[in-house]
């Protein structure tokens, strides 16, 4: 995934409005009225919050008139999820090789700097 | 004994405990000479062929680490917080800079703690967020909750 895809995944999953807005969308398509109906915020307001979605790849719109469904798409959340992944399992491999390293590191008498 | 991961629903963070069965200040010299370090970061069938770290705030901590294929990745890093042998704090190098295409910039921040004859190490992960996409406003601090990715990733699963 492209780094800056990373970031851009990132920061529009930053959001708890955006986050709600995709777990709406992860039971299907949705127009932005039908999205905007559970928050107390203007339409203008929630479609700032698509188009941050839509610049992640993360939705995308329909074409069709002026109903332009929004739609989920998976692969930018696959791939931040196999990124956290990824970082996680980093550290995992580090610190278990710390501990091992830890018992055969020569320590001098040390009260602890 | 694994890593530990926490993702808080209301911090952007990533959040790592170990518990290691050594004194702190052995631990905290695992850490901070880069001799030591070289040996065990990025795990095992990894090494570290430069490793340079001049541990103080502002200072440069430039590593480049080798895969067990071969590849090698340069990573730099600037230490912020430097407290022995409790805390230490070091970010990307790229941190203070205006977005670009490049990994998405983090802060570390590693706490040891005494647990009897052992260490409790904390590591907190914070990414930095883009509050404007316009690259001259300042950066805050970016929250993502991995727990609302997990259900997320889980719910896409069963699309």
């Amino acid at each position: 995934m492209a780094a800056d895809q990373l970031s851009a995944t990132l920061f529009a999953l930053a959001d708890p409005t955006r986050r709600g807005l995709l777990a709406r969308l992860a039971n299907g398509d949705a127009t932005v009225s039908e999205l905007a109906e559970p928050y107390d915020m203007s339409l203008a307001a929630v479609s700032k919050h698509l188009k941050v979605l839509e610049g992640a790849g993360l939705i995308s719109r329909g074409r069709a008139a002026q109903w332009r469904p929004c739609h989920l798409e998976a692969a930018p959340l696959r791939n931040i999820s196999d990124w956290l992944e990824d970082y996680r399992r980093f550290w995992d491999r580090s610190l278990d090789s710390l501990a091992d390293y830890l018992k055969t590191m020569p320590h001098p008498d040390d009260s602890g700097a | 004994m694994s890593v530990s991961v926490e993702t808080p629903a209301t911090e952007a963070v990533i959040i790592m405990r170990r518990t290691f069965d050594a004194p702190r200040a052995q631990v905290w010299r695992a850490f901070t000479d880069p001799k030591h370090v070289a040996q065990w970061y990025g795990g095992h069938g990894f090494s570290s062929p430069v490793c340079e770290m001049d541990v103080r705030p502002g200072g440069l901590w430039r590593h480049v680490m080798r895969l067990p294929d071969g590849k090698e990745f340069a990573l730099d890093f600037i230490f912020v917080e430097v407290v022995p042998p409790q805390r230490l704090v070091w970010k990307d190098a790229g941190y203070d800079d205006p977005p670009a295409a490049g990994a998405p910039q983090r802060i570390n921040t590693v706490t040891f703690e005494e647990n009897g004859g052992g260490t409790d190490l904390k590591l907190v992960t914070t990414f930095r967020s883009i509050e404007d996409r316009d690259m001259t406003v300042k950066m805050g601090f970016t929250h993502i909750v991995s727990q609302g990715i997990e259900r997320l990733a889980a719910l896409l699963q069963t699309l």
